[in-house]
């Protein structure tokens, strides 16, 4: 069976160059610009995998999505679509996060620059888990 | 000056600033210990000038006065140590704190001899103290009330409507404070020196606050500077870097070795652009910046030079700048860190080309002193040059000079601060030289490790 893939990004160069891997290795790809555009699309495209920009259109815009789709009020058939977060923080801010059931609800990070084989990686091994 | 930063000036010094919640805390706090002293000081001394000196004093009355001190102290103590403080509440304490000393100011001096008291600095003292907690319409309207107070204490006594206490051992004229010429200079001294005082302690509490709240201002605008800057300057790059990541293993089909070898090479090119805004970024966010901390190594200055040029050509090229390098021999092994030395000189490298215009020239010199123990590396430019005005300021964080900014070239102002910071770090000087419409002469001189030094 093939997986289908929802990558929310605002940058369309980044949202290419996780698409490009994504496609090569046979997986469906669907795109959404924006948090509005995102939460749409996870419903039409019904994904199995979430691919989710940390900063979006506000700097939490990311943050904000993983809780509506994670978080205690989420809806059930959100609750069980794993989320890979998007990342540039890490090196740059003093807020240093790795995922946290609570606090930040996503199953796994990667950070920017992306490197498309630990992209790939990382997307199956979130895939097996499901 | 950045005329920017002088409507600021102005405008901060034109704004009433009323003490912070803070600082009134902290001066009640002060006064209210302060008090505690001044309570148990009037018994101490009433006592010992009754009991030892045996001095002719109202004895029992000013123990009162003492005692009443000590008494609305721990009352106002009490009202203040409160548990939930409220902005309204801590300046009704204020008030209330200042009226009632006020009162027990003029008690002491009535009962010491009025205008004849030596207790009459007391208030002097007070007065500047409120100048530290109090708007300036306030600390003139005590100043006056101090002034009308100690006025009326005297005139009173004059008129003997208020029977004069007179306290012999002072040794003063039992008539002094009769004596309407010496009444008025004690007024008239008193007066201007509580004036005086309040206005000059108002004012520098006032200008504390702006200068306090100026430096928020700064740091809010610098912590705003670094989120967009991290954002902003990051993200074309990390975006760039991911696609090339894609060329580079093979997604976008096969590449011939040629292209390959171009497509490592620009990938390398933007991982160091990356490590530099981050460096950059770290240094603009903290002084102790982590390329500050790495311990220092032998260098060579010129293969540093060299890469620097080599990496900077392309965009003088573009501009068709002449690039001019003189490169002595000698290796030139000084101490240092690698990733610094590419601070310095390609920012500097990189500030000549941007500054010159299109067909100008920028010439890189590196000799060793005769002296054999300091490199010299001079950069110079055909470039707009730096007004004399802001040279001051060219290494302040943040700054651009005026023409720079007219211009409309693009930059942040962290690229000086962080030369002069790493200069600073490896034992070198800086020196720069400019004017405007003609050119700038950046010139930095870095002491040379010994040639067989034996290194631990």
């Amino acid at each position: 069976m093939t997986h289908t893939i929802l990558i929310i990004d605002d940058d369309p160069d980044v949202v290419l160059a996780i698409r490009m891997p994504l496609e090569s290795t046979g997986y469906n790809v669907h795109e959404a610009g924006s948090h509005v555009e995102g939460m749409a699309a996870v419903d039409s495209v019904k994904p199995d995998l979430i691919i989710l920009d940390v900063m979006m259109d506000t700097h939490t815009a990311g943050f904000q999505m993983a809780q509506e789709l994670h978080g205690p009020d989420a809806k059930p058939e959100h609750k069980n679509i794993p989320i890979l977060m998007v990342t540039a923080l890490h090196q740059t801010t003093p807020l240093r996060f790795s995922p946290d059931e609570d606090y930040l609800p996503v199953q796994s990070f990667i950070e920017k620059p992306i490197d498309p084989n630990m992209l790939l990686e990382e997307v199956a091994k979130l895939l097996k888990k499901e | 000056m950045d005329s920017s930063l002088a409507a600021s000036d102005r405008s901060h010094s034109g704004r009433r600033l009323h003490p912070t919640f803070d600082e009134l805390c902290q001066n009640t706090r002060l006064l209210i210990g302060l008090r505690w002293v001044a309570g148990l000081s009037i018994l101490a001394s009433t006592m010992f000038a009754w009991a030892v000196l045996d001095i002719s004093l109202k004895t029992l009355p000013l123990l009162f006065v003492g005692c009443a001190v000590l008494v609305y102290n721990s009352i106002l103590y009490n009202l203040f140590n409160r548990e939930k403080k409220t902005r309204q509440h801590v300046w009704r304490v204020t008030w209330v704190q200042v009226i009632l000393d006020w009162a027990a100011m003029t008690v002491l001096v009535y009962l010491t001899g009025g205008i004849t008291s030596p207790a009459l600095i007391y208030f002097v003292i007070h007065a500047a103290l409120s100048g530290t907690i109090l708007v300036r319409w306030q600390v003139r309207s005590l100043a006056g009330l101090a002034i009308l107070l100690v006025g009326l204490l005297a005139v009173l006594g004059r008129s003997g409507w208020l029977p004069h206490i007179n306290i012999p051992e002072l040794g003063l004229d039992n008539d002094l404070y009769k004596n309407t010429t010496y009444i008025a200079a004690v007024l008239f001294f008193f007066g201007t020196t509580i004036i005086t005082l309040s206005e000059l302690v108002t004012d520098r509490a006032q200008r504390l606050r702006q200068r306090e709240q100026r430096i928020q201002h700064l740091y809010e605008a610098r912590s705003a500077f670094m989120r967009i800057a991290t954002h902003e300057l990051r993200a074309p790059l990390a975006a760039g870097l991911s696609l090339m990541r894609n060329i580079e293993q093979g997604y976008t089909g096969e590449l011939s070795p040629q292209q390959a070898a171009i497509i490592t090479r620009v990938t390398g090119r933007l991982e160091g652009l990356t490590v530099l805004v981050d460096d950059l970024l770290a240094l603009a966010t903290s002084q102790e910046a982590t390329i500050a901390q790495v311990p220092l190594e032998r260098v060579s200055l010129r293969a540093v030079l060299e890469h620097i040029i080599e990496r900077e050509s392309p965009s003088a090229e573009a501009k068709r700048i002449t690039l001019n390098t003189d490169l002595a021999d000698d290796a030139g092994m000084t101490m240092a860190a690698a990733s610094g030395l590419y601070i310095i000189f390609g920012n500097l490298l990189n500030n000549a080309i941007k500054y010159t215009p299109d067909g100008g020239r920028v010439d890189v010199l590196y000799r060793i002193a005769p002296s054999d123990r300091q490199a010299i590396v001079s950069i110079t430019d055909t470039g707009m040059g730096i007004p004399a005005e802001d040279m001051p300021r060219v290494f302040d964080e943040f700054y651009r000079a005026s023409n720079v900014k007219n211009a409309h070239i693009a930059g942040t102002g962290i690229g000086l601060p962080a030369v002069r910071m790493l200069v600073e770090r490896f034992g070198s000087t800086i020196n720069l030289e400019s004017e405007e419409g003609k050119g700038t002469t950046v010139q930095v001189t870095l002491p040379l490790a010994a040639r067989h030094s034996v290194v631990f």
